[in-house]
């Protein structure tokens, strides 16, 4: 009966320590269930762990991560030998961490294809995941809180892409001074929330490459879109024919002429096309850069470039009709990029 | 790669070497100036040098409405200073010197800025300060700099600083080092200024070429943040550091053929102030690895065959989830594109003129390629056939598609957004004695149909255009008119707009043929749905006059006028632009 007695109370005794250790702090973890897959772009919004001791208790902690799939395959780990040690103090008030706390890269192992994933992208595999999250101590690694877990579904979002008009597109006057009308993709997958796609169009001035407008000019158009993918624009710009276009060249079928071949204003007689490059801003629903990761992280699709060909309808006729764009980028149109429609062969 | 230099070194050496070069060139331009009269021969300039102002003006009613947002800078004033100069036959000295006076950056590092440095002055990519001197095959590159090494290493950024081009026999030797952005401050405002960190550039290449024969090259790119350079760091981007590595090479093959291709790798840190990892690669001594390291590959590849008419050709490219270059900073990664096109003339006639052109291209792009379960498939093809069927007709009809889908379920569906663009354009040419006559008429027919990924609805947007031209040309006036009229219908479930716009037009030489005068009136009619419709009237006019052979006067003025209907809130609302431009070009040379 003693010896009884004496097992209970032992377990009573084991349970009750490791409660109170347990419940030494109380924590709370808070995933935004479809954050990007950049670990390094989690936000306040994508991660919260809040910490808060129990009956005043102070002192110092490791987070321990646990990454696993939705089948339990563990994804990633804290190396507990290299995270590092947190101070909790009471006296200032429940601490709050983010991201960059409860999954640091420079601690977190991980395995198998989500290493190679990470090492190849910085993203994780798309999928379902849950992530768990525990305080242990610095020494014995002793468990010093509960363990939290919350699941949460990784999408590669992919930035939209201007379709319409295509890249070195070539439009006539007479419509492009009424009307223009812009289609993108929308991101992929479609995100939870609601975005806005910002179409932005920006004219090439004289001795600009196109991404250099882009990155300097004041845009003629920013128009918020919510909900769509296409945008009819109606200009009003005062787009005219040009005066004496083809005069110096020999021919008439030069979209431009100068060696440098850079498109130019209007100002300059001589030019046979406008030319402008535009692109869409992603933004979400707090109106910030949608992006995952990308080196400029301000949600900007790789722009295309068109011009409106601005010779007398008489001489658009006698050569090649406009040629149509390809799937590359504005990027391709650069000073010494040839833009030049050739007649029809003539032998 | 010049990494032994500090930034701030080869920022200092490169103003001083660009400074002084502007010293010598004003002061040999000086001395050939004097000595052309005897060396005509041996000194010859071309290119152009001019100013221009612009104005722009908006006024809008009722008093305080903001629905319709300022356009351009209020005013600007842009120089440029372009002129090429050969001395003799072995040295050119081309300059290329275009500023504007009021920064306008919307997109990019410097969007926001209204006051800015020296430095960030010369370094804002609205302006350029180029010298290129080159003597036999040995190029000096300062200044301003949009270099393009290839496709997959660099050709979009520009870069203010220092380098060669040098091409001995065949070989060819490049490197440049520079900055392309200043350390700008994060400002809250209004209005933000989103801040950027101090990127310092360095560009090489080695390679062997012969023009119109074969060119291979190997290149490096290199760009770093300066994590210094900021006293209130920017808020939405971390400083990062990039390095490309890539072979590239191409070939001409008799009969036409050519075949080209680029394997690239690359290595970026996403975050410089994370600490090193020696568990990942790094490429020492280019790049170090920190724990935001990533490394991934691209390669495109194109093979065809051009002739006088007939042209077929095929490229792939692969960019890789994690591939990054600082040359492009806009690139899209993870995507496979491939794509078949052609251009062939056909149908002769009896003078041995080609009558019929025809464009085509097919091709498919592959977002997403690394997951496999997300992959989106986007599908573009384009034809474009051009008859000349007699002196009187021709007819050019155009087909244009592209599809965008990703994998399909239920609630979400997938996305499936289809266009259709069909176009047909008949004219027809008559003349007399006195008048040649050119009417053209051009129908297009537009489907574009998306799904609601929630209830799975499909919605089309169908648009209709046409479009009616006459352009009466006289032979003995000296009036060359142009009238246009177009009716435009877009219809969705629950939403019909319509257009009908009137534009007429009149050019015309004055002051013995030295002035080109030509003014245009354009009225739309729009209407939305059952809302009392819009107006809107757009006149301008262009005057360009040739002063003497070398300099130019170019003038635009141009007014806006659009009044709402009750379509917006407020009622009636209306805005009136003006733009107005004024310039002077000196053509320098003969």
């Amino acid at each position: 009966m003693n010896k009884g007695m004496k097992k209970i109370f032992l377990i009573v005794s084991i349970c009750f320590a490791s409660h109170f250790c347990i419940a030494q702090f109380n924590t709370t973890l808070v995933v935004n269930p479809n954050p990007m897959g950049s670990l390094l772009n989690w936000g306040i919004k994508d991660l919260t762990y809040i910490i808060s001791s129990s009956a005043g208790a102070g002192g110092k902690a490791l987070i321990k991560t646990t990454l696993k799939t939705t089948d339990g395959t563990i994804a990633a780990t804290t190396n507990l030998a290299r995270a590092r040690v947190i101070a909790i103090n009471p006296a200032t008030g429940n601490l709050i961490l983010y991201a960059a706390d409860v999954i640091p890269l420079e601690s977190i192992s991980f395995n198998g294809k989500f290493k190679t994933s990470m090492d190849r992208s910085g993203k994780l595999p798309a999928g379902g995941y849950q992530l768990c999250v525990q305080l242990v101590a610095p020494a014995t690694f002793q468990p010093l809180s509960e363990e939290r877990c919350r699941t949460f579904n990784i999408a590669a979002f992919q930035l939209p892409i201007p379709i319409m008009p295509a890249n070195e597109t070539v439009l006539d006057i007479e419509k492009a001074k009424t009307t223009i009308s812009f289609r993108w993709t929308p991101v992929a997958p479609r995100p939870a929330e609601m975005l806005t796609y910002r179409v932005t169009v920006f004219e090439v001035l004289v001795n600009q490459t196109p991404m250099q407008a882009l990155r300097s000019n004041q845009p003629l158009l920013s128009k918020d879109i919510i909900g769509t993918t296409q945008y009819i624009w109606q200009p009003q710009l005062g787009l005219t024919m040009c005066s004496s276009c083809g005069e110096n060249t020999g021919g008439d079928n030069k979209i431009k002429k100068d060696s440098s071949n850079i498109p130019k204003p209007d100002m300059d007689p001589d030019i046979d096309a406008y030319a402008f490059i535009w692109t869409i801003q992603t933004l979400d629903s707090r109106g910030t850069p949608f992006g995952d990761g990308n080196i400029n992280s301000d949600g900007i699709s790789e722009p295309n470039v068109f011009f409106i060909d601005r010779r007398p309808i008489e001489m658009r006729k006698s050569g090649e009709p406009s040629r149509v764009s390809n799937l590359n980028s504005a990027r391709k149109l650069k000073p010494g990029t040839q833009l030049i429609f050739p007649p029809i062969n003539k032998n | 790669m010049g990494l032994p230099l500090t930034i701030k070194g080869i920022e200092m050496i490169s103003a001083k070497l660009f400074f002084i070069t502007i010293l010598v060139v004003i002061f040999s331009t000086n001395i050939l100036a004097q000595e052309t009269e005897t060396k005509k021969k041996e000194f010859s300039i071309s290119g152009t040098a001019g100013v221009n102002y612009e104005y722009y003006g908006l006024s809008r009613k009722p008093t305080g409405w903001t629905g319709f947002t300022s356009r351009k800078p209020w005013n600007q004033v842009r120089f440029n200073f372009t002129p090429t100069m050969q001395f003799g036959e072995n040295f050119s000295l081309p300059i290329n010197f275009n500023f504007a006076m009021k920064p306008t950056n919307f997109v990019g590092p410097y969007s926001g800025i209204k006051k800015q440095s020296f430095g960030q002055f010369i370094t804002n990519p609205m302006n350029n300060f180029g010298l290129n001197p080159k003597y036999k095959w040995a190029e000096l590159q300062l200044g301003t700099q949009y270099l393009n090494y290839s496709e997959l290493s660099t050709g979009d950024i520009g870069v203010f600083g220092v380098g060669v081009d040098l091409r001995p026999s065949t070989y060819f030797f490049k490197f440049f080092t520079g900055l392309s952005q200043q350390g700008i401050n994060y400002f809250n405002g209004p209005p933000t200024i989103y801040g950027a960190y101090k990127k310092k550039n360095w560009m090489f290449s080695l390679g062997k070429a012969r023009e119109g024969k074969y060119e291979m090259a190997l290149n490096f790119v290199k760009a770093k943040d300066d994590t210094n350079s900021v006293v209130t760091r920017p808020l939405t981007i971390k400083p990062q550091e990039g390095f490309t590595m890539s072979f590239a090479g191409k070939a001409v093959f008799k009969g036409g053929f050519y075949v080209h291709a680029e394997g690239a790798q690359s290595f970026y840190t996403k975050n410089l102030l994370l600490p090193e990892d020696t568990s990942r690669q790094s490429f020492k001594p280019f790049i170090k690895a920190n724990t935001s390291t990533v490394k991934d590959y691209a390669a495109d590849f194109a093979v065809g065959r051009k002739s006088r008419n007939f042209d077929i050709g095929a490229k792939l490219k692969y960019i890789g989830a994690g591939f990054q270059t600082p040359g492009y900073p806009f690139m899209l990664p993870d995507r496979v594109d491939y794509t078949l096109n052609t251009r062939f003339n056909a149908w002769k006639d009896s003078t041995g003129n080609y009558k019929m052109n025809v464009v085509a291209r097919v091709g498919q792009r592959v977002n997403n390629v690394s997951n496999t379960t997300l992959k989106a498939k986007q599908f573009i093809g384009n034809l474009n056939w051009f008859t000349q069927f007699n002196e009187h007709w021709n007819l050019n009809v155009s087909y244009n598609n592209f599809g965008f889908e990703t994998p399909s379920g239920i609630n979400p569906y997938g996305i499936k957004n289809v266009s259709n663009d069909f176009g047909v354009n008949p004219s027809y040419t008559w003349s007399n004695d006195k008048v040649i006559h050119l009417a053209s008429f051009n129908y297009n027919y537009s489907k574009y149909n998306e799904r609601d990924v929630i209830t799975g609805i499909t919605t089309s947007n169908n648009t209709h255009t046409a479009l009616l031209t006459y352009v009466p040309t006289f032979l003995t006036k000296n009036i060359s008119p142009d009238f246009s009229l177009m009716y435009f219908i877009n219809s969705v479930p629950g939403f019909k707009l319509t257009l009908v716009t009137f534009s007429c037009g009149a050019g015309m030489q004055a002051m013995k043929k030295k002035m080109n005068l030509r003014s245009q009136l354009q009225y739309n009619y729009s209407k939305t749905n059952s809302f009392k419709n819009n107006n809107n009237l757009v006149a301008s006019l262009t005057c360009d006059w040739r002063l003497s052979k070398k300099i130019s006067w170019n003038n635009f003025i141009s007014s806006n006028q659009f009044k709402y209907g009750n379509e917006i809130i407020p009622n009636y609302a209306s805005y009136f632009e003006t733009n107005f431009r004024t310039g002077f070009q000196y053509r320098f040379g003969k």
